[in-house]
């Protein structure tokens, strides 16, 4: 008892500082542009695959690629699932001042947590980011009123948009599962304008412009699965994203050289809309040991983009495609096929929302995985390491390309529930 | 029949460096990206607004007097200055007899000789490449304070009767960098006195007379010396000569061997030693710069709008004139519309090109003390950012004139009178002026352009502060 009390404290720490480390991470140029760097990766099963999983289903693995998926689950089984990336990045292109080119970072990305309620129904909720913001930059400029006094303008911007979610899945007719995921996406994005003496650096006054950003954002996913002979299983999957608007309030502080605060106002609150969205995905499976994945999204970002303020830059339509391979060892136990370990490779090819100098930026590369399984019901943790290698950006028309090396550890708790925690073997 | 517990250790394990992990991700370094000045629109953040177009005005403030008592230095001498006119010091002093020497009546009275030291160090102002003759007169009334006048010390503006036939005069030429003088005496000047007022001291001693020996008496029969400077015909130069000074009466004393002897008068108070510093400024641009008519009771003294006297202020404290800055319009700053709050304010005073040279020295130090309508001296304004005292920083550039000034943190000044609204607020201002103890001992002046000067001349106040527009 004792044990299991601090295990929830320690849970409800996770949950809080995740909400916290969720908005830190390696400076992303672009991440000043609409709503930040969007979250592509569900740090899940599915990393290894470049998050290849819409028509994925796994009974211990919360696949939150798919909301249909929950009811993939095995019955009753009570499921927590973390994900925590280090992260390695090199900038290229001429911004970038050959002096420091590299930035590392740890950070949290995913809380989740799932449940099959019934054997028919699964449910998950969690934590995860929907997009970041962190950057900084200088504009050295002339103080107004001035033609020889020179200062600068030091940009930071940081925070995030996270994504709180309740998910369930029905199975119907044991070959078709229907999911419905209300997202809440809320947080906050601060943009800190730091005016810097020249010279010294010291700070003559700083303007910190906070956009607090909140609503629903639904999705909704199907999956068709069933075999195909006696060696091949099949899975289509599908999800949409309905458009909605983020209701933004903005805040605005003005701190003079004293750290006293000169201007506080609330301003007028606008929206800012996240779009309708869908994505297809295949998966196939041979002799339950070899999958074949295929996904692929789009996002319909143009008809949001009057929402979004800035210059020099278009929010456009995105898309992404990607696929998967994985190695799944298994051994009967009981009757059934207990999975041991994994392996998967995947790629993955993307076009961001954003087009800047006349370059939509693009996001490519390349996932492998290794994951291990403890025995259910004598070790209830799974453990997957994820490594991952991208190319962001362009160096061309004055652009900064980040080169990242990502190695991502997600780690699955899971346990029999409704058994008032005793299991007779 | 084995129970397993579920919620086993294991999850306590795996949480616990996960937490660890989340205080890890702070620790990180960031590249250095010159990117995103091109796609970052009107944010409605605060800028920095200069304006250094505020108004200043400049007015000179005379005193009737500086107090030059016990500052140390006998000012003695005469210069005429194209800007500030023909400046005179003479100085006061008593002597006071020393414990008295055994005479005999072998013993034979030399001479008396007044013995000035000028020290390297000690100030002079003007042309020193010329002669100048030094008068000792006696003086011939009391040297007291007036009880009358409730008079508690000595001031410029003070001097007492002297006999018009000097005691003696000695034409020198002073090397004051050196120091040296023509005398050939190193740095001291001797003048020889009148013979019959040394011989008759020598028998007072020699007899034990009550005026010797009783200070009162004495005082009462030897009143005080001044010394002075006789007219020049060239520039002149005012020489500050120690108050270490003394009235020496040689002797020669007869024994086996015969030997010279003196006998040394120092200051009796060196508190009472003062200088009479006189000026007259016809025909000068300072000519215009009002004082208060003689006996008058008022105690504001008159401030000259730099327009009435050339465009220009006049600080010479040891004639009493310093230079006041106010600043008629700063609230129309705090008015704009996008105005929060000052940010910094930098006062930059500078002299007029032509009017220093090698000879006409500039005051390296200027202090800023906050002034009032009534146009005294007040506290000086220490540095925003160090709190230390402000003397101006100046660096003189003879090449380039124009790159003299004077400059000062102003900041505290400007952000309390910004917005202070008060009667008589506009009187409010800085007094720019030598601070102690220059502001006695020595004559440097500077002739301030004002704000009606060409702009690389004129006297700014520059502020930044702090702009916000309105937004919706």
């Amino acid at each position: 008892m004792k044990i299991r009390s601090r295990s929830y404290i320690l849970l409800a720490l996770v949950f809080f500082a995740s909400l916290r480390t969720m908005a830190q991470g390696n400076f992303s140029p672009y991440s000043q542009m609409g709503i930040g760097d969007l979250e592509d990766g569900f740090y899940n099963r599915t990393s290894g695959l470049a998050n290849t999983g819409l028509a994925y289903r796994n009974n211990r693995y919360i696949i939150n690629n798919n909301p249909a998926a929950y009811s993939g689950l095995s019955d009753q089984y009570f499921t927590v699932e973390m994900g925590v990336r280090g992260s390695v990045v090199n900038y290229y292109g001429t911004p970038v001042n050959p002096a420091s080119t590299q930035s590392g970072d740890i950070t949290f990305r995913r809380l989740a947590m799932a449940i099959k309620l019934s054997k028919h129904w699964g449910s998950s909720i969690g934590l995860v980011p929907f997009s970041t913001q962190n950057y900084e930059y200088d504009v050295p400029y002339y103080l107004q009123g001035s033609t020889n006094e020179l200062a600068n303008h030091h940009y930071q911007g940081h925070g995030s948009v996270n994504k709180a979610y309740w998910g369930n899945a029905y199975e119907f007719f044991h070959h078709l599962s229907v999911g419905v995921e209300a997202g809440y996406l809320f947080g906050q994005l601060n943009q800190k304008d730091n005016l810097q003496n020249i010279g010294t650096g010291a700070t003559l006054a700083s303007t910190t412009n906070t956009v607090d950003l909140n609503n629903l954002y639904m999705q909704y996913g199907l999956q068709l699965y069933g075999k195909l002979g006696k060696k091949w299983d099949y899975s289509i999957g599908g999800t949409f994203n309905q458009r909605n608007d983020l209701l933004a309030s903005y805040n605005r502080v003005v701190l003079d050289n004293d750290s006293i605060q000169r201007n506080s106002q609330q301003l007028s609150q606008t929206y800012l809309g996240v779009p309708n969205a869908f994505g297809v995905g295949l998966a196939l499976t041979h002799k339950q040991k070899y999958t074949f994945l295929a996904d692929y999204k789009y996002q319909n970002w143009a008809a949001e983009k009057n929402s979004y303020p800035g210059k020099n830059y278009t929010i456009t339509n995105s898309q992404r495609g990607s696929v998967g391979f994985e190695i799944s060892r298994k051994r009967s136990f009981y009757n059934s096929q207990i999975e041991l370990s994994y392996a998967q490779i995947g790629a993955y090819y993307g076009e961001t929302y954003l087009q800047v100098n006349g370059q939509q930026i693009k996001d490519y590369g390349l996932t492998a995985a290794f994951g291990v399984n403890g025995l259910k019901g004598q070790n209830p943790l799974c453990y997957d390491i994820v490594l991952q290698y991208g190319v962001k950006g362009t160096q061309q028309n004055n652009l900064v390309q980040q080169r990242y090396f990502n190695i991502t550890f997600v780690i699955n708790y899971g346990t029999i529930w409704f058994t008032k925690g005793k299991k007779y073997d | 029949m084995t129970i397993n517990n579920y919620q086993k250790r294991e999850t306590f394990l795996l949480l616990s460096p996960i937490l660890l992990l989340f205080f890890l991700a702070s620790c990180q370094k960031q590249p250095v990206l010159n990117f995103g000045s091109n796609y970052n629109g009107d944010n409605g953040s605060a800028d920095i607004v200069v304006v250094d177009t505020a108004t200043v005005a400049m007015s000179t403030v005379r005193v009737d007097s500086t107090a030059t008592a016990g500052t140390g230095y006998l000012q003695v001498g005469e210069y005429k200055d194209d800007y500030f006119g023909t400046v005179r010091s003479r100085a006061f002093l008593q002597v006071t007899p020393p414990s008295l020497p055994k005479i005999t009546v072998f013993d034979g009275y030399d001479s008396i000789y007044l013995v000035m030291l000028f020290k390297k160090g000690s100030p002079f102002y003007g042309d020193t490449t010329s002669e100048m003759t030094i008068n000792v007169n006696q003086v011939n009334e009391l040297y007291q304070l007036s009880d009358a006048r409730q008079q508690r010390a000595f001031y410029s503006n003070w001097s007492f009767g002297t006999d018009p036939t000097p005691l003696g005069s000695a034409t020198v030429k002073m090397y004051p960098s050196i120091p040296f003088s023509s005398q050939g005496f190193g740095d001291t000047v001797k003048i020889k006195l009148n013979s019959a007022l040394g011989l008759q001291l020598y028998n007072m001693i020699y007899n034990n007379a009550d005026t010797i020996t009783k200070s009162a008496n004495w005082l009462n029969w030897f009143h005080g010396l001044c010394i002075s400077a006789a007219p020049t015909s060239g520039p002149g130069a005012i020489y500050g000569f120690k108050d270490s000074c003394f009235m020496r009466i040689y002797y020669h004393e007869v024994g086996t061997t015969t030997s010279i002897k003196t006998i040394d008068f120092g200051l009796a108070n060196k508190g009472f030693q003062f200088n009479n510093i006189t000026t007259d400024r016809t025909g000068s641009p300072a000519a215009g710069i009002a004082g208060l008519p003689p006996g008058s009771s008022a105690q504001t003294p008159p401030a000259t709008l730099s327009t009435a006297v050339g465009g220009a202020g006049y600080v010479q404290p040891a004639t009493g004139l310093n230079v006041k800055l106010t600043f008629p319009y700063l609230n129309g700053i705090a008015h704009r519309p996008d105005f929060l709050s000052v940010v910094r304010a930098v006062l930059t005073v500078r002299p007029v090109g032509p009017s220093f040279t090698t000879t006409w020295t500039l005051p390296p130090q200027l202090s800023p003390d906050l002034t009032d309508l009534n146009n005294l001296i007040g506290a000086p304004l220490p540095s925003s950012t160090t709190g230390a005292a402000q003397t101006g920083n100046m660096v003189v550039n003879y090449a380039i004139p124009q790159n003299t000034a004077y400059t000062y943190d102003v900041t505290n000044f400007i952000k309390a009178q910004i917005l202070n609204v008060a009667v008589g607020a506009t009187d409010r201002g800085l007094m720019l002026t030598v601070p102690s103890p220059n502001n006695v001992s020595s004559f440097a002046r500077a002739i301030l352009a004002d704000g009606n000067a060409p702009t690389t001349q004129k006297v700014t106040l520059t502020i930044y502060y702090l702009s916000l527009y309105p937004h919706n």
